[in-house]
């Protein structure tokens, strides 16, 4: 991905160094920080479901929320690329905010992927037209061009043989496969996986899984909510336990699993075994 | 239902034996009614076309003013129905605006169109919008035709609004997200994502509604459009024979709800791809 979005998207990386040239002469962004939650605060209604969340994701990092739910996991997700607006705090993306008023929205929200737990791909279009959906909309990219670079990346989450098909003739793993694909096919710098297996049955969990550790490998930025501790412990570079919109716990997964430093995080582990 | 009836055989011998109608009674009545119907409709319809249909008449009758009369209701229907549409869809959009002014003034005007009757509307557009010019000199010739393509777009854009709303509300949110979250704007989210599900969902809807468009046109008697309706209405004071011109307007408007019926169920295969129902 990485040697990819280098070559392919100039314009992407560029306006990508320009923002963090920006931020650094307000002295905010350190260059390596790739996503930044900077004190985020949500409310919905009377609910305060993010409490002075702040949170910085490395470039290449495989960051891994977990906590139980209700705990506001999804909620940071969904703020990260702005299917939900913050009320205080900001969050940049390669140091440009993306929660100001004035954020250019549709540009920046193409260097994020983001995959769903309900998977929501089109059901009016075939796994090759959902991939190409953005490149070709999006990025103007010719039909042939996204045809082509969209049949590579079926084939590498194994589903080159379905690409004619349409979600509802499609397991709901290679339905999600189908979905990090298209997220994929935006080139983006950093990738969202909000509880992509909850949905699924059990034995489909493992070819989704497997997909996200091929991506973990070749260095995407990935921030991944989940229920599934084996990956976190895994693949994660980093773990995060949110309870009740705090981040209470931020530290590595070997140290998490052999001995949380909070009451919380032990708690939550004991409650897992 | 019959068979799990049938599965418990104590209740099902108990309920026979008991009820005055069991399942086959039922279904001889059924076929007994709809004998007499087809028996009685067919004596009255051949009565009709053999004693009371004059073929003279009906040949003289039939070109010209019959089939300009149809070709008037078709052009009307066929222009009304690509508008009626079209401003539908733009309702409908209104309707789900995130826009609380847009929404309301999208809800005003169903209210309106829907609340009032057709045929008001078009003496109003008829009538009344002609008359804010000075004696002679509004501008639009045939105005008759126009204020029927008008009146009846205006009228129907309320009813399929209603039937886009009904058809976007019934898309899942995740669409839009998934959408969004590509980089997509609204707009293409819109074209590209939801309303082409939207459209699916409001078919049926849309469908009904373009037949009673083409009832709808029998109203335009009133405002001087030479459809059918005015077609009988000649034939008949002219020539005291109300049957022969009431079966070719019959078959006139059989002729445009039939195939319309087709098209429509045509629409909603080509808009379910293999698969897509399930999901």
């Amino acid at each position: 991905m990485n040697s990819d979005s280098s070559t392919d998207t100039d314009a992407d990386a560029d306006s990508g160094t320009d923002a963090g040239s920006s931020t650094d002469t307000t002295g905010t962004a350190s260059a390596s920080h790739l996503v930044e939650f900077e004190h985020v605060d949500k409310y919905f209604g009377e609910t305060h479901v993010l409490k002075d969340v702040t949170l910085d994701v490395d470039d290449r990092e495989v960051l891994v929320v977990i906590g139980p739910s209700g705990s506001g996991k999804s909620t940071l997700l969904r703020c990260a690329n702005r299917l939900e607006e913050i009320q205080s705090g900001e969050i940049r993306l390669g140091g440009q905010s993306i929660s100001a008023s004035d954020a250019d929205v549709n540009r920046l929200r193409q260097r994020i992927g983001m995959v769903f737990q309900s998977f929501n791909l089109f059901p009016h279009k075939s796994a090759l037209e959902n991939v190409t959906l953005g490149p070709r909309k999006v990025k103007g990219l010719s039909g042939e061009d996204a045809t082509e670079r969209a049949r590579d990346l079926l084939e590498r989450v194994g589903l080159a043989e379905q690409a004619e098909s349409y979600p509802g003739q499609l397991s709901g793993g290679q339905q999600q496969r189908v979905a990090i694909a298209r997220a994929l096919a935006m080139d983006p710098q950093v990738m969202l996986f909000d509880e992509v297996t909850s949905a699924l049955d059990p034995e489909l969990v493992g070819e989704v899984l497997e997909v996200m550790r091929d991506l973990a490998e070749e260095g995407m930025t990935m921030l991944v909510v989940t229920h599934e501790m084996g990956f976190a412990r895994e693949v994660g570079d980093r773990i995060v336990l949110m309870a009740d919109g705090r981040l209470v716990e931020d530290t590595t997964p070997r140290r998490f699993f052999d001995q949380p430093d909070t009451e919380r995080g032990q708690r939550f582990l004991q409650r897992l075994l | 239902m019959a068979e799990s009836y049938s599965d418990t055989p104590t209740t099902t011998d108990e309920s026979t034996r008991n009820r005055l109608l069991n399942d086959e009674t039922l279904r001889r009545i059924g076929v007994a009614i709809a004998g007499l119907f087809t028996l009685a409709v067919g004596v009255f319809l051949a009565y009709i076309v053999f004693f009371r249909v004059d073929p003279a008449l009906l040949v003289q009758v039939v070109y010209p003013q019959f089939t300009d009369a149809f070709l008037t209701v078709l052009r009307v229907v066929v222009i009304g129905s690509v508008c009626s549409v079209a401003a539908g869809v733009v309702v409908g959009l209104g309707r789900v605006s995130r826009t609380r002014f847009t929404r309301t003034v999208a809800t005003g005007y169903i209210e309106f169109f829907r609340g009032t009757p057709l045929l008001f509307q078009l003496i109003v557009i008829f009538f009344g919008i002609p008359a804010l010019w000075p004696p002679g000199e509004f501008p639009i010739g045939n105005f008759a035709f126009v204020a029927a393509v008008i009146g009846l777009t205006l009228n129907h854009a309320a009813y399929i609004g209603e039937a886009i709303r009904g058809g976007i509300e019934a898309v899942p949110s995740g669409q839009m997200e998934a959408a969004r979250s590509l980089g997509l704007s609204y707009i293409q989210s819109m074209r590209e994502v939801v309303l082409p599900q939207a459209w699916r969902n409001a078919l049926a809807a849309i469908g009904n509604d373009q037949v009673i468009l083409v009832k709808d046109t029998s109203l335009l008697t009133v405002i001087a459009v030479p459809e059918l309706i005015s077609a009988f209405r000649d034939v008949n004071s002219t020539n005291f024979d109300p049957w022969t011109p009431i079966v070719l307007v019959a078959i006139a408007y059989l002729m445009i709800t039939i195939p319309l019926g087709k098209i429509v169920s045509y629409l909603e295969r080509r808009a379910d791809p293999a698969g897509r129902s399930e999901s």
